[in-house]
């Protein structure tokens, strides 16, 4: 009885909380208050590649950037990593109020399409640090229509991660080709004891591996501006270069990675290195940071990534930014704190924070970059006709679609439902219509 | 049926265990099925790093305020649909049957637009708003039942005394109900609690921030901080799982009268 | 309180209900008042967004071009319906929602008949059975798609240690494995609900009918055959309408855990709808498949309802 009574009064409770909760609530929220602060400007912004350390190290600068300039307040959004970019759609579709945004390689076409980004030629005119950009980042930045939308703060460039104990072992030299990389990842794989060559990727995305495959074996015939077409204007599929390339892939995964690995996305494939089951791995920067948390110092080193036949390696180096709405209210503010952000020394602090490439030339001369984990991206900026940077056509109305089903493709492909020369044939055919549709 | 036990709770265990592990033990191979050396190093991370507490009591806050609100509009719609037959409750019925058959994502961008419109997002509003229009469906219909056991003669012969309908639902029936109002609470609120897609959508800062939010931030771009994740996993179920243990004589009292029907 | 006894309903004025007519009663308005929040709620926020998805479903809705969005007819549907994927993702629903369905029930069965005699501790016991419930979907997904890991994963390791299996079992990369694991965690998953219903259902069975059933020469299985089925059969039919429309409609755990993988044969609608608006960036299609589920789901319920004859007096 005691305990019903009980109930009956935290369920009055509950319900007058509820009233009075619903009602109070409209008037608390900040939103409604906050676009006119009292004496000054509140900004919105929102990043996508989230983590409570980036979060915390992001409003450090934040409150750096607002003792800098009273009269303006910056509020933060950071949506879970999962999901960030689908919000940030999201919020832009519906013009929810935003004046900052975090854009992707991938969305930032989409997004100056929509006419949801602004055009910041106007602002990078006037601004001196513009030109201490890396032409990387600078391409980064022009993605779209060859025109800024955002500035980057931070690359994501690939490289070659590998045990050296496990290297040293076997009396085995680090990959510099394809070639040598299957070679050594056979001999490092001893399913027995749960080793293995390679950190494959077959899950999500995995597609842009294969692209690199692609890339590496169809060398500088590739266009650099849309690297699905060769510059001649035929598909990347087309070629005999390609069909080897998809068969190395595939012996690749049978020979030296773990057959689980098809289904592998980026966190399984890095998970797979740091706990010791495969001996290399080709990722981003930013998994130094955790490696180096995870793995004992001294069985593991970096490397440039591996070359195709052709002599040369092309990937898409990543670099999101920062940009702003098109429908923002206060633009002049928000290109204050853009240009902040992408100071040289800010946004030096904030790459080696977040672990990774700079986008400022200066941080070549840096020594947090120029030893250690970090020296083989130094290396691979200094070999530009060696080491491409490329571009993929996400400009196409297909691209999505495509997207969506070419991990699948993949997938059927390494395990047996699909040979290479009828996936090949699939993604010509497709690519070569999309591309007789845009014109 | 011991297998079975094994299979339900060894997930448990391991999170339990992934929670007490440093950093290192949790990749390393071979697996450890009980950590080298206990470290509480997660649950203080996630207090220090992030702001658990508030997390907490947010989810607390937007649960039990969601499900009052269901419980309340349940018991009115319940009461209807038991005790009185009229044109269009099948309609009703129906009608509510077919919600849960929408998926969440068909009319989520709208919603947002909607959301947005209303100026209610990113506050505890929004999900506490949008928490009970969720879950009123289920609970009108399982109340409706937990009326259908309750013999008519009790409010007729409040009714007979001078009472109104409405206070003789009250003043008699919902004491009488209690179990089955508990039930639906307790459901309403774990519901609640659990919700992740609607809370990553409409909440933007940390201060409105809840639990299955914060929690999916330890999943970062190449890894997953399964300690932090842990020990978060574990801190949440807590709550939910003393609510089961106190209540659950009530629970299933309550779902008893609820769900089977004569 | 009596069971068996038959719903009292009152059946005075009958008054179509928002038709504001001066002839309406004092009981029409108070059903009316009383079910107004319910509907209100409900159609604003859940049928008014549907609406608008139903809408955008005929519509090319891609974040590709969001300036030149037109109707298109059935144009979405038929890429959907003749789309190479469709039998695969089909099939797989059909396994996803039936496997999931049957060891739910039989497992949440066996654990209600077990909790139905009172011991010490069952309430501690009873907690941590449930506790699944208390987990967001996704969560639960990437737990299991860590412990399923082939390399790293707690559950080769554990066959290996104790000798069921010799080599680790790549449970994601093979498509019938990795359709049977995402299965298991939802099984794990869902066995709460349907045992704390039937927990519910076998308490409410009188004694009596035992007692009666024993005099008339019934042993325990009879008794069970007899008495018990019998009794929480209503409750069952219910249950299992509603986890089916469930389980359809549910994608976290899949799409944390395979997201579609290998090769798309873990891909049930709910999840090839996720991809369609994630990867596909096209919500015109993702709305398409959103309302062949809802149709599926109500042609399911039609024809379920009618076999069953579960439905009383319009409830569900």
């Amino acid at each position: 009885m005691g305990f019903r009574s009980w109930i009956s009064v935290a369920l009055q409770l509950t319900m007058a909380t509820a009233l009075l909760v619903g009602c109070s609530q409209p008037a608390a929220t900040p939103d409604s208050a906050a676009s006119s602060g009292a004496n000054g400007v509140t900004l919105k912004m929102v990043e996508s590649i989230t983590s409570p350390q980036r979060t915390a190290l992001l409003k450090e600068m934040l409150a750096q950037f607002e003792a800098k300039n009273p009269g303006i307040k910056v509020d933060l959004i950071s949506p879970p990593f999962e999901g960030a970019d689908q919000k940030i759609t999201q919020m832009l579709m519906a013009k929810e109020e935003l004046d900052v945004l975090e854009v992707r390689e991938f969305n930032a076409k989409q997004f100056s399409m929509n006419g949801f980004i602004e055009n910041l030629k106007p602002y990078t005119d006037k601004w001196q640090n513009y030109d201490q950009l890396t032409d990387v980042a600078k391409r980064r930045a022009t993605w779209v229509d060859k025109t800024p939308y955002y500035i980057p703060n931070g690359l994501y460039q690939r490289v070659l991660y590998y045990r050296t104990d496990w290297f040293n072992e076997a009396g085995i030299e680090v990959p510099k080709t394809w070639d040598e990389l299957l070679v050594a990842a056979k001999k490092l794989t001893d399913p027995a004891k749960n080793r293995y060559g390679y950190s494959f990727r077959g899950g999500a995305t995995g597609w842009d591996y294969a692209m690199i495959t692609m890339w590496a074996y169809n060398g500088t015939e590739v266009d650099p501006d849309s690297a699905f077409f060769m510059k001649d204007g035929r598909t990347i599929f087309s070629t005999p270069q390609s069909l080897e390339a998809m068969q190395y892939y595939k012996q690749l995964y049978k020979e030296a990675s773990p057959k689980d690995s098809v289904s592998w996305g980026f966190q399984e494939m890095v998970q797979g290195f740091v706990a010791g089951s495969t001996a290399m791995l080709i990722q981003d920067p930013d998994v130094i940071d955790g490696a180096k948390e995870k793995m004992q110092e001294g069985t593991w080193a970096t490397a440039p990534i591996p070359i195709g036949p052709s002599g040369v390696a092309q990937q898409v180096v990543g670099g999101p930014g920062w940009g702003m709405t098109s429908y923002s209210k206060h633009k002049e503010e928000a290109w204050k704190l853009i240009e902040f952000l992408s100071e040289p020394e800010q946004s030096t602090h904030f790459a080696k924070k977040t672990s990774t490439i700079p986008v400022v030339k200066s941080a070549a001369e840096d020594e947090f970059y120029k030893t250690g984990y970090f020296q083989p991206f130094i290396e691979m900026s200094q070999q530009p006709t060696k080491f491409l940077d490329v571009s993929r056509p996400v400009d196409y109305k297909g691209w999505g679609a495509w997207q969506s089903t070419a991990d699948k493709d993949i997938q059927s492909f390494l395990l047996d439902q699909f040979t290479a020369e009828d996936l090949l044939k699939k993604w010509d055919q497709y690519w070569t219509k999309e591309k007789a549709e845009r014109k | 049926m011991t297998l079975f036990l094994a299979f339900a709770i060894f997930p448990l265990y391991w999170i339990i265990i992934t929670s007490l592990k440093g950093q290192k033990e949790i990749f390393s191979l071979p697996i450890q099925y009980w950590p080298e050396q206990v470290t509480w190093i997660n649950y203080l991370g996630i207090f220090q790093i992030s702001h658990f507490q508030v997390y907490i009591w947010n989810s607390f806050l937007v649960s039990l305020v969601a499900s009052a609100m269901v419980v309340f509009i349940a018991m009115l719609g319940g009461y209807v649909l038991a005790r009185f037959s009229f044109k269009g409750k099948r309609q009703v019925m129906f009608g509510f049957l077919v919600t849960q058959m929408i998926p969440m994502f068909i009319g989520m961008a709208p919603l947002y637009m909607m959301m947005s419109k209303m100026h209610i997002l990113n506050s505890l509003f929004s999900l506490m708003l949008i928490y009970t229009v969720m879950l009123i469906p289920f609970c009108t219909v399982i109340m409706s039942g937990f009326f259908q056991r309750i013999p008519n003669a009790l409010e007729e012969a409040a009714m007979m005394d001078g009472c109104s309908r409405l206070s003789a639902l009250f003043r008699v029936i919902v004491p009488i109900m209690l179990p089955g109002i508990a039930a639906t609470f307790i459901f309403a609120f774990v519901q609640c609690w659990n919700e992740l897609i609607m809370a990553v959508l409409f909440i933007d800062e940390e201060s409105v921030k809840t639990i299955p939010v914060a929690m999916n931030a330890f999943i970062k771009k190449y890894d997953i901080e399964w300690g932090a994740m842990s020990a978060a996993t574990v801190l949440s179920v807590i709550p939910t799982m003393l609510l089961f243990a106190f209540c659950q004589k009530y629970l299933v009292e309550g779902l008893t009268q609820g769900a089977v029907k004569g | 309180m009596d069971t068996q006894k038959p719903i009292v309903t009152m059946t005075k004025q009958v008054v179509p209900e928002g038709k504001k007519s001066f002839r309406i009663s004092k009981e029409g308005r108070f059903i009316f008042l009383c079910l107004l929040p319910a509907i209100l709620f409900v159609s604003v926020f859940t049928y008014y967004p549907l609406v608008r998805g139903i809408i955008m479903s005929f519509q090319n809705y891609t974040l590709f071009d969001l300036m030149n969005i037109q109707f298109i007819g059935l144009d979405n549907f038929v890429i959907v319906l003749t789309s190479p994927d469709f039998p695969r993702v089909a099939m797989n629903s059909f396994y996803w929602v039936f496997f999931s369905l049957v060891f739910q029930l039989l497992f949440g069965f066996m654990l209600a008949l077990l909790m139905r005699k009172k011991f010490r501790g069952r309430g501690i016991y009873q907690a941590f059975i449930f506790f699944p419930w208390a987990m967001s979907g996704f969560l639960i997904g990437l737990i299991w798609r860590w412990m399923f890991n082939a390399q790293f994963g707690v559950i080769n390791d554990l066959l290996l240690k104790t000798g069921l299996i010799e080599a680790p079992i790549s449970f994601l990369a093979d498509g019938a494995w990795a359709m049977a694991a995402v299965i298991i965690a939802n099984i794990w998953y869902g066995v709460a609900f349907f045992a704390i219903m039937i927990l519910a259902a076998l308490q409410s069975i009188p004694e009596e009918l035992y007692e009666a059933a024993a005099m008339d020469g019934a042993g325990r299985i009879q008794q069970f055959w007899r008495v018990t089925l019998p009794y929480i059969m209503p409750t069952m039919l219910v249950t299992i309408l509603l986890r089916v429309i469930w389980i359809l409609n549910f994608p976290d755990i899949i799409y944390a855990m395979t997201n579609g993988a290998p090769a798309g044969s873990t891909h049930i609608f709910a999840t090839y709808m996720i991809d369609k608006v994630i990867f596909g960036q096209d919500y015109g299609q993702a709305s398409a498949v959103g309302v062949i589920i809802v149709l599926i789901l109500m042609l399911f319920t039609i024809f379920y309802v009618k076999a069953t004859k579960v439905e009383k007096g319009g409830d569900f």
